[in-house]
């Protein structure tokens, strides 16, 4: 009987915490593209005789994360020292939450790959310091083949947050649904900029499979995938991997491997299996940390609201489709903008479209975020009112936007500009247009004469063609008239 | 008027009157410490130019009228386990041999403000791990009283320079006695405030929640001066408090109504001769000035208490100084092929063998499977402590016992290090309990020694045994240790 296999995938995301300055001293967090080692201190670098003193902020963000993850948040927690050797750890031991985390037992709500809501279970969040980064000195910049390596400290002390779920994810698909929905929290949390490109959210993957035989493979954790896209990739072939090896009837070998995103692969990564004992123990540096009720609950009264429960939201309010309000919630910025244009009075539905179509396109096409849209909220839902009340067509709306994208005309020297005002054309203009597209159109104007257009369909077709030949300055009401004029008397 | 052996009050006075220039004094000082350093070792660095040179600043500064503060024109010496940013800090090691810190300590700019001239930096035990300062890797400090003994330690450079008359205060740090027990081996004050009271930061750690920088001085004034500069909240410090520096006073009669606790059960048979009848004399002395004696019982402190330390604080010093590891400062083998070479060979020849010791019995007692016998216990132990010394003072205002057992022994004369250890029993507690201690000077033995006394207080009595110490020690305090120096 063929095998049958479940994949199990427990993920441990860092998170990066975008605070001004570093989680134990006043250090600038705005490392990138910053002169090696020219945002440190005493502190962040380790010397002799310096203490740590907490941030505040990466408590408040610690906090928010873990409410927003419905997690416990614990009352009582304090730091830790985890105790290891290695060059980017400038005091040979890192200061996190070992112990007791900051937040703990909460979940995240995902799409299952069944399409129903599926909760991944969050084990705990707390929080740690960054460690700085090796710079290695050969041509690749490899540690392979260099001679020597450098050490750059500007990220070391820069805020993190762990998250570690359950192995509650069971697919490499679902992974990256989770990846995505946390990257889009801690988004919607102003807590991290989520972005795995640039390091700033970094996921480790444990990823083992359960055999219909009864067999469990060996976890492996992966490592080094810096994209969505790559996290999904080394799951799928880590999946198969191993798959291939418990069907041949081998062990997986419980290790770290690496994924190589130019080849699609993992190996076994160079370090040695380490058999770290880390020697935790409380940092005596840092006082327990007593959070009382009034802040837990002055933080839990200023959560913003979250993606959930905004998209539920925009479901009861403004009957959008799924799909809208999917796009429509990606961001928090893009919701607010929405809704924005909804408050200025432009209808949900048409609102959605227009966002969704028009500004998101002008956006991609100039690279620019929402918050830099080109035509403000308010402008937008006047446009849409007025294709509503019928003053300008959709299509001169569309010709107006345009115009107002460069951001330099007002909305009634753009609509002057086009010269689009319905009923600009009409009368003789209309009628000349009317004839041109019949003449055009012989044949159609031959069925409808002949009374074969049973359901008005070559007649709106018609109506179409003279709405467009005027750019849609002709009011439709009169374009009917002077149409059904137009073939009654020729 | 010998200018070096002036206290810090007279000092202050002397300037501010333009009765003599700091420079003078500084001078004077610099003078004493090259007739006696070498027989002394006191000090690894002696700031003589850079000293200089601020005395002439505050020279301008007194011409000019103005107010450098408390402390103005004060020759101080700083133990070199407190980072300053302008002379080297080596913490007495080879692994830190020629390191000059990037930043002053909060101590150290406290002194600054308070107008203060920086002598140099004292010898101690490397990093402060020793009670005789014979751990220093640049050779030990002998006692100015009689050279052929240690004048305790870790801090012994700091008081063995104070005694010799080298400036009249300095500072030192106290993790299990380090500036308790060589005040008493060199005839002196020397206090370990409350933990939280003075600002750690700058001080190289040793053992994080057992740590505390104080002063050294001649006389109580000096110390109340000297307190009262260092003492006070410190925003780079989480486990300084925040709360008012205390107000230091000294009353006429500080000891009357006061109920002294004793422990005479629990050290009989743990002290020499010679500290056994001071003990006595002093408990007299605390009677007939209105004090009521009360024996007060502290026994988990005294039989558990050593223990304890040497599990806590290892542990915190096998992760504190794991961050010498040549890659930022300090010693680095150079010719290491890897990082693990390079880890393994600087740490090898910077570190002196008591350091190892500690750093292994640290790295030991906080690996997987010992941590909750050793590390988890012990803090459970000290637990214990801490509420054995709040019940006692729920009964009594402050408790006197000896410093140390025996005064100043001999260089050498401690063939192990658990002998040494032992010689700690009496202050090792009061660290634990995160308490202040202060050790004064209660007379001489026959052989001229110093014997020195301790008072402990409740957290935050600072003042309190300070000025009962003052009281107590007033005979004999001032003195310049002059005995054996060739």
């Amino acid at each position: 009987m063929a095998l049958e296999f479940t994949t199990v995938i427990g993920l441990e995301i860092h998170i990066q915490l975008n605070t001004k300055t570093k989680i134990f001293c006043n250090c600038s967090t705005d490392y990138i593209g910053a002169t090696p080692n020219s945002h440190v201190c005493p502190v962040c670098t380790g010397q002799p005789g310096a203490l740590p003193v907490l941030n505040k902020k990466v408590v408040e963000f610690g906090v928010r994360g873990g409410m927003a993850l419905h997690c416990k948040i614990n009352k009582l927690t304090r730091f830790d020292r985890k105790n290891y050797f290695y060059a980017d750890l400038p005091k040979a031991y890192q200061i996190t939450e070992y112990y007791v985390p900051i937040a703990e037992h909460g979940y995240l709500t995902i799409t299952g790959d069944d399409g129903q809501p599926h909760r991944i279970g969050i084990t705990r969040l707390h929080l740690e310091e960054d460690a700085g980064k090796l710079v290695h000195g050969a041509a690749d910049g490899r540690i392979v083949g260099s001679v020597q390596s450098f050490v750059d400290y500007n990220r070391g002390g820069v805020p993190l947050a762990e998250v570690v779920s359950e192995p509650d994810i069971k697919s490499p698909r679902e992974a990256k649904e989770y990846v995505s929905a946390m990257r889009q929290l801690v988004r919607y949390l102003g807590i991290s900029d989520g972005d795995m490109e640039k390091g700033s959210m970094r996921v480790d993957a444990n990823i083992s499979q359960k055999v219909s035989d009864g067999r469990w493979g060996n976890r492996v954790e992966v490592k080094n995938m810096n994209s969505l896209k790559a996290l999904e990739r080394a799951l799928e072939y880590e999946t198969l991997r191993q798959r291939d090896l418990l069907t041949r009837g081998e062990t997986i070998v419980q290790e770290t491997r690496n994924w190589d995103d130019a080849d699609g692969i993992t190996t076994p990564s160079r370090s040695k299996e380490e058999s770290n004992d880390y020697r935790y123990f409380p940092e005596p540096d840092l006082p327990p940390l007593l959070l009382d009720d009034e802040y837990i609950e002055h933080i839990r009264a200023t959560m913003p609201e979250l993606p959930d429960a905004k998209r539920e939201r925009f479901q009861k309010e403004y009957g959008l489709s799924q799909e809208d309000i999917l796009v429509l919630t990606e961001t928090p910025e893009t919701a607010a903008y929405y809704e924005s244009v909804v408050k200025a009075g432009g209808n949900p539905v048409r609102s959605s479209n227009w966002v969704r179509t028009d500004v998101m396109r002008v956006l991609r096409e100039q690279g620019k975020e929402i918050a830099e849209a080109p035509v403000a909220p308010e402008v937008l839902a006047k446009l849409i009112q007025l294709v509503d009340d019928k003053k300008i067509s959709t299509t001169a709306a569309k010709d107006v936007f345009e115009k107002l994208v460069p951001g330099e005309l007002t909305l009634e020297q753009a609509i002057q500009e086009c010269g689009v005002q319905i009923g600009a054309v009409a009368g003789d203009k209309l009628n000349e247009i009317i004839k041109k597209i019949a003449a055009d159109n012989g044949d159609v104007v031959e069925i409808i004469k002949s009374g074969q257009d049973k359901k008005d369909k070559k007649m709106k077709f018609l109506m179409g063609l003279v709405m467009k030949e005027s750019r849609g300055q002709a009011k439709p009401d009169e374009v009917l008239k002077a149409l059904n004029e137009f073939l009654s008397k020729n | 008027m010998e200018l070096s052996s002036l206290t810090a009050v007279e000092i202050v006075q002397g300037i501010q009157s333009r009765v003599f220039t700091c420079k003078d004094v500084v001078k004077a000082c610099l003078k004493t410490i090259y007739e006696k350093e070498s027989s002394l070792h006191a000090m690894l660095f002696v700031a003589d130019e850079g000293a200089l040179k601020r005395a002439d600043e505050i020279d301008a500064a007194a011409q000019a009228g103005q107010d450098l503060g408390p402390l103005m024109g004060v020759p101080v010496i700083v133990k070199d386990n407190i980072c300053t940013k302008d002379m080297p800090t080596t913490c007495a090691s080879r692994i830190l041999e020629n390191w000059t810190p990037p930043y002053d300590a909060t101590v150290v700019k406290s002194l600054l403000n308070a107008g203060a001239v920086i002598l140099g930096k004292a010898n101690c035990d490397e990093f402060a791990m020793g009670g005789s300062t014979e751990n220093s890797a640049f050779g030990p400090t002998m006692n100015p009283w009689d050279v052929s003994r240690v004048p305790g330690g870790s801090s012994g450079g700091s008081a063995a320079a104070v005694a010799a008359g080298y400036a009249p205060i300095s500072l030192g740090s106290d993790t299990g006695g380090s500036i308790r027990q060589p005040a008493s081996f060199c005839g002196i004050y020397g206090m370990k405030p409350t933990y939280g009271q003075v600002s750690r930061y700058g001080l190289v750690a040793f053992a994080s929640s057992l740590d505390q920088i104080g002063p050294f001085a001649r006389t109580a004034e000096d110390m109340k001066l000297a307190l009262s500069v260092i003492c006070g909240f410190d925003c780079h410090d989480s486990t300084s408090e925040k709360r008012p520096a205390p107000q230091f006073t000294f009353n006429d009669a500080p000891l009357a109504g006061k109920k002294i606790g004793i422990l005479s059960r629990l050290v009989a048979g743990k002290l020499s001769a010679d500290l056994q009848s001071c003990m006595d004399v002093q408990i007299e002395k605390c009677r007939q000035n209105g004090a009521e004696i009360v024996e007060v019982a502290l026994p988990k402190a005294l039989e558990y208490g050593l223990a304890c330390y040497y599990i806590l604080a290892p542990a915190e010093a096998s992760s504190n100084l794991a961050r010498y590891d040549g890659v930022r400062y300090g010693m680095a083998y150079k010719d290491a092929h890897s990082l693990l070479e390079l880890y393994v060979k600087t740490r090898a020849a910077g570190f002196g063998p008591e350091v190892k010791r500690r750093i292994l019995t640290g790295t030991y007692v906080l690996s997987s499977g010992f941590y909750d016998a050793y590390y988890l216990t012990a803090q459970k132990v000290r637990k214990v402590i801490k509420q054995e010394f709040a019940s006692a003072f729920e009964q009594v205002d402050a408790i006197l016992l000896p410093t140390s057992p025996t005064p100043a022994f001999k260089i050498g004369a401690m063939s192990s290090p658990l002998e040494m250890y032992m010689a700690d029993v009496f202050t090792i507690p009061i660290n634990l309990a995160g308490l202040p201690g202060i050790s004064y000077n209660a007379g001489f033995n026959d052989e001229g020694l110093p014997l020195g006394m301790q008072l402990i207080g409740p957290r935050w009595s600072d003042a309190e045994i300070l000025d009962m110490a003052a009281y107590l020690g007033k005979e004999t305090e001032g003195r310049i240790a002059e005995g054996g120096i060739r």
